[in-house]
């Protein structure tokens, strides 16, 4: 099944809060660290267990946190944007290569976080701002999106990567009737050939799937479990 | 006596008839009511009714014209003053309701109608318009078409001074100057009286030696000529002392000079911000279906880029000056204005209005603005930001039709992220709609191809599109905005009725030829039947 990482949250806000809420959803183990007592109180209300009290400013602290719990993944989402930038700095200076998620504002927060060094940047209010669009001119399709997304919590989104020698391998993307035979729904691939791109489907160009390539699917946990078993089950 | 209560009797029956009211209220708004939409018309058929007589009088002067623009002039647009100046006089105020009020005070003070004092109130409120600076050009106006007095064809002038009434910029310009009526008339007065003590002492001076300074008019005309530092130079002094003063009261004119244009200016740099806020609300009222929305924060500059790039029209309101200029600066409409004040939206129709969205920081804000707009208007949608959890409630129990929340959002996203990255970057493809990839909702209209098909005889694929899932409408809810039951991925045999919608996923030409083919295809239907 998939790998469950050890992720290091820092900050219990308002982000910090949905995000670690989320993640535990997924099952992943999260480490909750801030330098205030509040805010970690409010987190143990909510039912976390791994709470730390750190001075974000003592690089010794930060290394060993890291170290000790080998934490797989960094995630800087106080909601003061400074705060994630100055970590953003200092984890990537103690370890280059451990992944850094940081959340920001505002695109001049968002070109600075790049800059730093993170891996990943969520601007939070790009989603919230478009939702709001469709909203008031698409009713319909924001509804339908809500409920992909986060109101039906059978239905999710999952990417799949084919494996080796699986019946996909080296199948044309149109033969295979995905949402008549295995109820799910592609929306995209990575096809290695043409590069790391990801590529909606809808282009219409007939991809031939090779081992390594990535597909974007939507669909009940159901038969996406099932569609990755028999996936599997032909290696 | 009787006289009096026939004046009553008139009064009331006036009062009582809705006729009367209704035709008075269409004058009063044609003539005064800027909001008005007919209003614009009878505007510009004055405009051109004056700018036509304009020209006659003028082609007059050297050229005999012909007896049919005679006429034109003479009795038709010299008419339609009358009758204007007329119905201004008539609409400026109630003339029976002054006699109502004075017969109930009678009554309620057991004496009698006193006649007199109505009269003299009556005549003292229609004089009072008489005697207002555009009653006087509006009658002056009338004058230059009695042709036999010459002098009167001056009065030509009044006719297009009588363009005022019709232009808004002009009325503003004005507006601007009234203003800074002190600091005017200070100016006045300053000039007057320098022009005086120059003009007197150099006809004292020059009258004897000067061959062209003859009376005292001419030593006035001279000075005015000379601190305006115009200097035609057609009367110059020639004595000493004369061109002591001279040197004098060129200096003064400099100084004058720099007083007015700088009084000038200030006035307007003043005014500015007000005649630009004007304009702004004047251009939002001419819009149609739009949306206003409260606080320009980054959430609403996003929003805001979205509806510019989909050609949505937009008012922000925030009451920060310097964030205005920046919406301004970027081309949107915006107006500073505290969206908590029952003030900021005076000037706004809510009927017109698609939405409105409380997008600041603080949930206080918020609230306070969905009560605002809700004293306004029951029905019109509004959406309100959320900052704290636990506002929710309270932005519904506002007046809030829809919440949104960027946390949570952001939660969702920030966590899916780590293992989905593909996944959300598309998710994050598809709600921006950065390269084309769109999702749409399309309606199953009547008689298009598309009803009463199943999902399978629906060929997707050729189209390039994916469909994501349907949304029913539910009949007995349908009047409720997002009330919908939305099918993910249908099964094949579903049926597709009329009302449902299909969301479609795609690039955004294969949406709008699928749209248009829809569309296309209940159009030949009804040709059909």
């Amino acid at each position: 099944m998939r790998k469950k990482h050890k992720i290091l949250l820092f900050g219990f806000g308002r982000y910090a809060e949905q995000i670690a809420k989320n993640l535990a959803l997924d099952a992943h183990h999260v480490l909750i660290a801030s330098f205030n007592k509040e805010e970690l109180k409010i987190a143990a209300k909510n039912g976390f267990k791994d709470l730390y009290i750190v001075d974000i400013e003592d690089d010794a602290q930060l290394t060993d946190l890291i170290l000790d719990h080998d934490i797989t993944h960094v995630f800087c989402a106080f909601d003061d944007e400074e705060k994630n930038i100055y970590l953003t700095i200092t984890f990537k200076s103690l370890f280059r290569t451990l992944p850094v998620i940081a959340i920001c504002e505002s695109k001049e927060t968002e070109r600075k976080l790049k800059l730093a060094g993170a891996d990943k940047v969520i601007d939070t209010m790009v989603a919230a701002a478009n939702r709001l669009y469709y909203i008031v001119e698409k009713p319909a399709v924001a509804e339908a999106i809500d409920e992909i997304l986060f109101k039906d919590k059978s239905i999710i989104f999952e990417e799949i990567k084919v494996p080796r020698g699986s019946f996909l391998d080296g199948k044309n993307i149109k033969d295979i009737a995905f949402s008549k035979k295995y109820k799910i729904i592609v929306i995209g691939l990575v096809d290695k050939e043409l590069g790391n791109k990801f590529i909606f489907i809808t282009r219409g160009i007939n991809h031939k799937i090779d081992a390594g390539d990535v597909l974007v699917v939507v669909g009940k946990k159901e038969d996406i479990k099932n569609f990755k078993k028999l996936l599997g089950a032909m290696v | 006596m009787r006289f009096a209560q026939f004046l009553v009797d008139l009064a009331f029956l006036l009062d009582n008839s809705l006729r009367y009211q209704r035709v008075k209220r269409f004058f009063k708004n044609l003539l005064e009511n800027d909001d008005y939409p007919y209003k614009k018309y009878f505007d510009y058929f004055m405009i051109f009714l004056i700018l036509s007589s304009v020209v006659i009088i003028i082609e007059e002067v050297k050229t005999p014209i012909s007896k049919w623009l005679y006429y034109y002039d003479v009795y038709f647009v010299t008419g339609v003053f009358i009758v204007e100046y007329l119905l201004r006089l008539w609409v400026y105020n109630d003339v029976h309701k002054i006699i109502i009020l004075e017969y109930e005070e009678s009554l309620f003070l057991e004496r009698p109608f006193d006649t007199k004092r109505v009269l003299k109130e009556i005549v003292k409120k229609k004089l009072e318009y008489i005697f207002s600076p555009l009653a006087i050009i509006d009658l002056l106006a009338i004058l230059p078409s009695y042709r036999e007095l010459r002098i009167l064809r001056i009065f030509v002038l009044f006719r297009v001074f009588k363009l005022l009434r019709y232009s808004q910029n002009i009325t503003h310009f004005f507006q601007v100057l009234a203003s800074k009526k002190i600091e005017l008339f200070t100016l006045l007065m300053l000039v007057a009286f320098t022009i005086l003590v120059s003009g007197i002492s150099i006809y004292v001076f020059e009258e004897q030696h000067n061959p062209h300074i003859n009376t005292l008019y001419d030593a006035f005309y001279w000075a005015l000529v000379t601190i305006s530092t115009v200097g035609y130079g057609d009367i110059a002094p020639v004595t000493h002392e004369g061109r002591t003063i001279t040197m004098i009261i060129i200096l003064v004119g400099v100084g004058l000079i720099s007083f007015a244009t700088s009084i000038i200016v200030s006035a307007f740099s003043e005014k500015l911000n007000e005649i630009r806020e004007n304009r702004i609300v004047h251009m939002a009222k001419k819009l149609d279906n739009y949306y206003v929305i409260c606080g320009f924060t980054h959430m609403a500059q996003l929003l805001a880029k979205r509806f510019q790039r989909e050609r949505i029209d937009f008012l922000i309101i925030d009451n920060d000056a310097n964030v205005v200029e920046k919406a301004l600066a970027e081309g949107y409409l915006a107006i500073c204005e505290d969206a908590t004040q029952a003030n900021a939206f005076r000037h706004i129709n809510f009927n017109s209005v698609k939405a409105v969205m409380a997008l600041t920081q603080t949930d206080m804000h918020n609230i306070y603005i969905c009560l605002n707009v809700r004293s306004f208007s029951k029905e019109c949608f509004v959406i309100s930001n959320a900052v704290d959890n636990n506002s929710h409630k309270k932005l519904r129990l506002a007046g809030a039709d829809y919440i949104i929340s960027p946390y949570i959002t952001a939660g969702f996203f920030a966590a899916k992220i780590i293992d989905e990255p593909i996944a959300i970057e598309a998710i994050k493809d598809i709600l921006i709609a950065r390269k084309n990839a769109l999702c749409e909702q399309v309606e199953v209209i009547k008689g298009s191809f598309l009803e009463g098909k199943q999902i399978k005889d629906i060929d997707f694929d050729r189209y390039k599109l994916i469909l994501l899932g349907i949304v029913k409408m539910e009949e007995s809810l349908s009047k409720e905005k997002f009330h919908h039951k939305f099918i993910f991925n249908p099964d094949e045999e579903q049926r597709l009725e009329v009302g449902d919608i299909l969301i479609v996923m795609g690039y955004s030409v294969s949406i709008a030829n699928f749209k248009s083919q829809v569309v296309g295809s209940s159009l030949k239907h009804e040709k059909k039947a």
